[in-house]
Formats: structure tokens, C-alpha cells, sequence
């Protein structure tokens, strides 16, 4: 739908142009709500506001850097009773527009009247390293972000070969800030409403006075096109090393040795929408008899006992659902890497099944649609052990 | 009923060995284990096969407590408020035979506390504490810098002081000496504590317990001057402490303007022990209808919504029983200082009932008891 995409003007620099915009959707009644992250008031943090009179708009920030809580999550908390009354912009990165996506397909989270409009996304920085001072963060961020340098973003955002969406929108609209200078922007329709709000805003091809949108959008993609090779070689690596750090219990045993049971992994994770997760439920709570047995059959036994089950029972509850996002990563007060293991994890299991998380609300959740024609290799694998132990037993 | 422990953190009958402080306790869980006077101990011990992360654990193998062995019962560290951990343990039922923790004075304040709440049983616990020199914020136990701190946490504990790399929380601390042990180890200000140790034996079964502990018998508790300036050295750190922070509803949001939403003070509050958080529960999933009207209201709210809402309501439901333990800022992943704040409304709370949390079983909780005649001035 690249065809009916528009330059967005960005004279006075990308933030303030986006916020303007925004402005003039509001007053324009093209939406009559946004839900964008804000600055909190004591100037260290940002924190999502669904914000109808325009002067909120003045304290947002469309690209913040840091993620103190999945944009995906905010929209899953607004939607989940029902559909909203009232038509609202979402400004969301990626990851959190997957994650939105994911959970509607979960019945968690509902779009209806709700336009997704994403941008290119540079990643975020740790929340610690951010909160240690904030002023200093932001220009490290600020100065990342312009020399297209990802090392001082989250690890997750190190490795995300899904920063934006040149290849196929998946949301309504999607704002294009790579390859081109300056900090001009190309916005893209990925939805028919994407279209029509364009239309609505004025904003059209035809719209453009320079006349150089099919070159901007052409530096755009092919620019996308080449990070992403860059970062998914990057992501396969690191994976690739993580893979040897993590494989067997002994090392995975290491990696979660520091976990103190806190949660705050699964309770800021925006596909884990239980409200009660099955591992903090009454069935794991056993009579004493239960833990002393236990203790006695290895000599000692970890209190409160099954942290690893809980990370591997979570992973195993929402790795096909996992858009690598790293907030788990970001809340773990034990600096476990659990958002790279959850990625590598959430890699191989939606290869497996040819699923994307989060790519489109149109792709059924596997574990939900069954196709004959599917994992053919387990299937074998498992007639194979079936006969032997069939031979043995017999 | 569990047999009733003195209220004073140190009986006239105390032990005195000529080992180290970590020495007679890890020879003392030894022998219980093998003598099979208890059936486990709960204490902490190194996890993973390199010995980095630290946490609590059930340990039955007497080798555990050997001097190479994983336990590491006196480590200055808290991973989680054992007071939680053993209510956990005696929730779906009584211990069915002895079992001994040790844990530091909050820890027990906690366990005694959720006692009163019914949140497990004191049946068959065996509790080991003692005067406490604090411990480090969770992030020291990463990348092993906890080591590295352990010669001067012996060194200060040795002199009555603390750390100044210890928690704020602990440093903060006024109910450093525990209440209600069967068995007190004095720390704090004791000469030698690498190669002698004081225990006091508060309760009978401590004595019996204690039995194959060779030393001298001390017939005196410990001298109160450290402890007593140790107090007051606390208690001014308290007080500046609090006054760094605001409990005014403006202080109140702009401080807590960067909560994250995690919970997580919450989950590793010992006190916090919902199956389900009120505000986690259907209740406070807020309708569309409650979006749309606040909108039309303020112009503008945050979502998730009820971010000083959800702490306010939390410190109302367990502000009378908090300990002070510091869990909660430990976990805290944008860096609150959750812990002051709460500290600071308990105390006011707490005096205001004249009640101190976890000190003796028999003290209920304020709010589960009516008293006619308090309170007149708000009748009227």
C-alpha cells in the first residue's frame, strides 16, 4: 500500500511534527483521542496517556526513550471489557503493536475504533541505566539514535530485526523516519483506515509539494531493508551464542539461580495476561509433607521452590505469543537476561509452527487452528520412538 | 500450641563456644540434622552449580551446613522475606515434625505477623535469629560483588555499626534485635566473632537443642551499650531518611509517577499475602465507560490507570502490619524508594495504635479488635 503513502512535513523536527499532527487529528475530529507516552511529572519517566484536549499533547513524546510499560500492554488494559466508543490513535512501537495484535487474537484486547500508528523504532534504553539519570539518558539516546547506534538500547532492542514496518504494515498507519535526513518522514497506510485518515488529514501523494515522496519512500525501504538484514545476522548470532549458554537444565539452572520469585517478568510481559498465572495459583501451594519429601529425596530443595518451572512453564504458556519486546528484562531487579532467553525460546518455537507473532490479526494463533499438513519431523520422531518402545515392550 | 518464646531477645541462659559466629551455627544445624532433632532447616544457601546466586533453602543433607558445604545461613543478603517463606511452608498445613530456620529479626516479625493473620502455623517451627547488622541491597549478590563486602560487613558488625553499603532499609532499621527466637545469636558489638559466639537460648527446646554445642555457659545478657547506641544511631538515620521523602498526595505522585505497574513490591511483600490482590482483580479492570468518563472529566489519564491508587490502597491494607523489612524497594525496577515511604506511614500507623507488628503473638493485630474507648476524638 506503499502507493498511497505521504510525506509527513517535519520543518520544525520529527517529535513536534508527529505531535502537530496529532493535534490537528484531534481538532479535526479524526480521532478524538490518542494514546501516546507522556512525560511524568517529576521529568523521569514516561507513562502512556489517552489524552483528549490537545494541550496534553505538548508533553508528549512520541519516540520516549525508554518502555516503562509495553504500549501493547496500556492497549490490552483500555480494551480489554470491550470495544471503544470513541475513535483513538494509538503511537506505539512495533513490538507493542505485536503485542496488541497478539493479545486481540486472545481476546484480551480489542481494536475496534482503535488506529495503530507505529514508527521506526531505534530501541529503548534499559529502565535502570535511564533512571540512574535521566537527563543524561535522554541525550544518550538522543545521540544513539542519530548516529543509528544500537549498543546502549536494551539487549532485546540490540537484536530486534523487527524495528519497522517497510515490509508489510501491519498496522493502520506506519511513520517511516529511516534513510531519510533531517528527520523527514514518510507516513504509510497499512489498512484501508489508514488510508481513509490520510485522505482525511489531507495528507496524499498528491499532497506533497516537493514531489519527491516515491524517492523518499524508496530510500525509506531500501535502508529498512538493509538493517534488517544487518540486525537479523546480529540477532542469529547472538542467539547462536546464547543457545550454547543456555542448553540443558544444569546452565538454565544458572541462568534463573539469582531469581528471587518476584514475578515482575510475567506480570509486566504483555502477552501474559492471566490474571492469576497458574504458577502463583493455589495448585502449587502443597502441604509441608510435599516440600519436606522433596527436600529430603535431593538433600535440600530451593524455597519457595519451582523457579524454574515457573520460566519454563511461562515460556511455554506464551513463547508462540512472545514479540520480544524485553520487558521482562527490563523489571527483573536480578538483571537475569530472561528477555533474550524468551526470544531465542519464542524464535524457535513460532519457526516451528510458521507463525509470526504479532504480524497480522488475520494469521490464526497456532495452537488454536489445527492443519493436518504440520511438524511432520515430531511426528515421525515419534512413531519411531513409539515402535522401538512397542518392540521393548513387546 | 507451640511453645510460647520469651518476648526478650535474650534469656538469662546463653552458650558461649569458642568458634566463630558461622562455625557454631553451621555446627549446630549439622548436628540437629544428624541427630535428627529437626527434620530440615530452612536457611540460605548458594544456588547453581557456579555458586553465584543466592536464595533460600529447605536443606535435610547435614552436609550442607559442612564448613565447604552450600549453605550459607549468616550471609547478609535477603533474596525474600523468610518470614514469607515460612508461612508458605505451614500454609496447607502444620510442619509435621521439627523443622529450624534461620532468619534475620524482620523475617521473624513478618512470620509472627502472618501467624496472626492465619497464614500458616507455628507448629513445629524452630526459629534461630539474631541482633542484625542488616543486609545488602539485592543488586550487591550480582556478579558476586556480595563477596567482596563480607570483610567489612564482619568488621562493623563486629563494632556495632553498620555498613554503609547496607540497605538504607537496614541502616533505617529500630528492630534490629529479634523477639520471640527460641535461639538469639549476638552479633552486633561482639568482640571475636571468628572464633567465639554467643548464643542465648530463649525456650527449653533450645537448651535440649543446643546441648551438643561445647562452650561456657553465660549467665548475663549481653552488654546493652552498643545496642543501645546502635538504636540510637538508627533511629537518626530514620528520621533523616523519612524526611527525604514526601507523603503529601503531591510527593505521592510524583514519586510514584515512574511505577512501572510490575507489583512486584507487592509479590515479595511477606505481608501482601492475597492469593489475589484486590487491585489485580476483576474490581479494579476498569469498563470502557470509566476511560470515557475521565476522559470527558480531566482531558486526559494515564493507562493503565490507578498507578497511586493501587499503592495507596496497598499501604492501607498492610500498613499497620509492615515490618519494614525492605523487599519492596529491593525489587523495585524504577528505583522507589518504596520501602521509606511505607516505613514512614507504618510508623505513624503503628503509634497511633501504640501496636508494634510481629513482636509477640499475643498482641492482635488494631484493626481485628475493637476497643470501646479509643478513638473518641474521631467519634465526635
Amino acid at each position: 500500500m506503499n502507493a498511497n503513502a505521504a510525506v509527513l512535513p517535519t520543518k520544525e523536527g520529527f517529535e513536534p511534527a508527529v505531535i502537530q499532527w496529532l493535534k490537528e487529528a484531534l481538532n479535526r475530529n479524526v480521532f478524538e483521542a490518542v494514546l501516546i507516552p507522556v512525560e511524568t511529572p517529576a521529568e523521569d519517566s514516561f507513562a502512556y496517556l489517552l489524552i483528549k484536549d490537545p494541550k496534553f499533547l505538548d508533553l508528549a513524546s512520541p519516540l520516549p526513550p525508554i518502555m516503562p510499560v509495553q504500549g501493547g500492554k496500556a492497549i490490552g488494559r483500555l480494551t480489554m471489557r470491550g470495544d471503544l466508543n470513541k475513535r483513538v490513535a494509538a503511537i506505539i512501537r512495533p513490538c507493542e503493536a505485536r503485542a496488541a495484535i497478539e493479545l486481540t487474537k486472545l481476546k484480551q484486547a480489542h481494536l475496534t475504533n482503535l488506529t495503530l500508528i507505529t514508527l521506526d523504532c531505534p530501541g529503548v534504553l534499559p529502565l535502570s541505566d535511564y533512571l540512574d539519570d535521566p537527563a543524561a539518558g535522554a541525550a544518550r539516546f538522543r545521540e544513539a539514535v542519530e548516529q543509528d547506534n544500537r549498543s546502549p538500547m536494551r539487549p532485546t532492542c540490540q537484536i530486534c530485526h523487527r524495528f519497522s514496518l517497510a515490509e508489510a504494515p501491519a498496522t493502520d498507519l506506519h511513520i517511516g523516519t529511516l534513510g531519510n535526513d533531517d528527520g523527514a518522514a514518510v507516513i504509510v497506510p497499512g489498512s484501508l483506515e489508514g488510508e481513509r485518515i490520510l485522505a482525511q488529514m489531507g495528507l496524499t501523494e498528491d499532497g506533497d509539494e516537493s514531489g519527491n515522496l516515491p524517492e523518499m519512500l524508496e530510500r525509506w525501504s531500501t535502508r529498512a531493508e538493509q538493517l534488517t538484514a544487518t540486525q537479523t545476522e546480529r540477532r542469529s548470532e547472538a542467539h547462536a551464542q546464547l543457545q550454547e549458554q543456555v542448553a540443558g537444565a544444569d546452565r538454565l539452572l544458572d541462568i534463573f539461580g539469582s531469581c528471587i520469585n518476584c514475578h515482575n517478568c510475567q506480570r509486566v510481559c504483555p502477552v501474559c495476561y492471566c490474571r492469576q498465572c497458574y504458577f502463583e495459583s493455589t495448585a502449587l501451594k502443597l502441604p509441608p509433607e510435599n516440600y519436606l519429601a522433596r527436600a529430603a529425596s535431593k538433600g535440600a530443595l530451593r524455597f519457595a521452590p519451582d523457579t524454574l518451572l515457573f520460566h519454563l512453564g511461562r515460556a511455554s504458556h506464551m513463547a508462540l505469543s512472545c514479540v520480544s519486546c524485553g520487558a521482562c528484562e527490563d523489571a527483573c531487579p536480578m538483571d537475569i537476561p530472561v528477555g533474550q532467553v524468551f526470544s531465542l525460546l519464542a524464535d524457535g518455537a513460532q519457526e516451528a509452527l510458521g507463525y509470526v507473532a504479532g504480524r497480522s490479526v488475520e494469521d490464526a494463533l497456532p495452537l488454536v487452528a489445527y492443519e493436518m499438513d504440520e511438524l511432520h519431523d515430531v511426528e515421525q520422531a515419534y512413531v519411531e520412538i513409539y515402535r522401538e518402545q512397542e518392540v521393548q515392550d513387546a | 500450641m507451640p511453645e510460647a518464646a520469651t518476648s526478650s531477645a535474650f534469656a538469662t541462659q546463653g552458650l558461649r563456644t569458642n568458634q566463630g559466629a558461622e562455625e557454631t551455627v553451621r555446627q549446630l544445624l549439622r548436628s540437629l540434622l544428624q541427630s535428627g532433632q529437626v527434620e530440615a532447616v530452612l536457611a540460605l544457601g548458594k544456588t547453581g552449580t557456579d555458586g553465584k546466586g543466592v536464595a533460600y533453602s529447605l536443606f535435610t543433607d547435614p552436609d550442607a551446613f559442612a564448613v565447604d558445604g552450600e549453605a550459607v545461613p549468616l550471609l547478609p543478603y535477603m533474596p525474600a522475606n523468610g518470614g514469607g517463606l515460612l508461612s508458605r511452608l505451614t500454609l496447607e498445613g502444620s510442619l509435621p515434625g521439627p523443622v529450624a530456620a534461620v532468619i534475620r529479626p524482620c523475617e521473624l516479625q513478618a512470620f509472627i505477623e502472618l501467624m496472626k493473620l492465619n497464614q500458616g502455623s507455628l507448629d513445629n517451627v524452630f526459629l534461630i535469629s539474631s541482633t542484625c547488622g542488616g543486609v545488602y541491597p539485592l543488586e550487591t549478590g550480582l556478579e558476586g560483588h556480595l563477596e567482596e563486602k563480607l570483610p567489612a560487613y564482619w568488621r562493623s558488625i563486629e563494632q556495632g555499626e553498620l555498613d554503609e553499603a547496607a540497605r538504607p532499609t537496614c541502616r533505617a532499621c529500630e528492630s534490629f534485635a529479634p523477639e520471640g527466637a527460641d535461639i538469639t545469636i549476638a552479633l552486633l558489638g561482639e568482640e571475636g566473632l571468628d572464633e567465639q559466639c554467643s548464643l542465648y537460648l530463649n525456650t527449653e527446646r533450645a537448651a535440649a537443642f543446643a546441648q551438643r554445642l561445647e562452650g561456657t555457659i553465660l549467665d548475663a545478657e549481653p552488654d546493652g551499650t552498643v545496642l543501645e547506641r546502635s538504636s540510637v544511631e538508627r533511629s537518626a538515620f530514620r528520621e533523616a531518611l523519612f524526611a527525604g521523602v514526601e507523603t503529601g498526595l503531591k510527593g505521592l505522585v510524583e514519586t510514584f509517577g515512574r511505577c512501572i505497574g510490575c507489583h512486584g513490591c507487592k509479590t515479595v511483600c511477606p505481608i501482601c499475602y492475597c492469593q489475589v490482590c484486590h487491585f489485580d482483580s476483576h474490581e479494579c479492570e476498569r469498563e470502557i465507560a470509566y476511560y470515557e468518563g475521565e476522559l470527558q472529566r480531566k482531558g486526559g489519564l494515564r493507562v493503565p490507570p490507578d498507578t497511586v491508587f493501587f499503592q495507596l490502597g496497598r499501604m492501607a491494607h498492610m500498613a499497620i502490619s509492615c515490618v519494614g523489612c525492605g523487599m519492596c524497594t529491593d525489587v523495585c525496577p524504577a528505583d522507589i524508594p518504596v520501602s521509606t515511604i511505607f516505613s514512614k506511614v507504618a510508623a505513624s500507623a503503628q503509634a497511633t495504635f501504640d501496636y508494634v507488628p510481629g513482636r509477640a503473638l499475643a498482641e492482635e493485630i488494631p484493626l481485628r479488635t475493637f476497643r470501646e474507648d479509643e478513638f473518641a476524638q474521631v467519634a465526635t
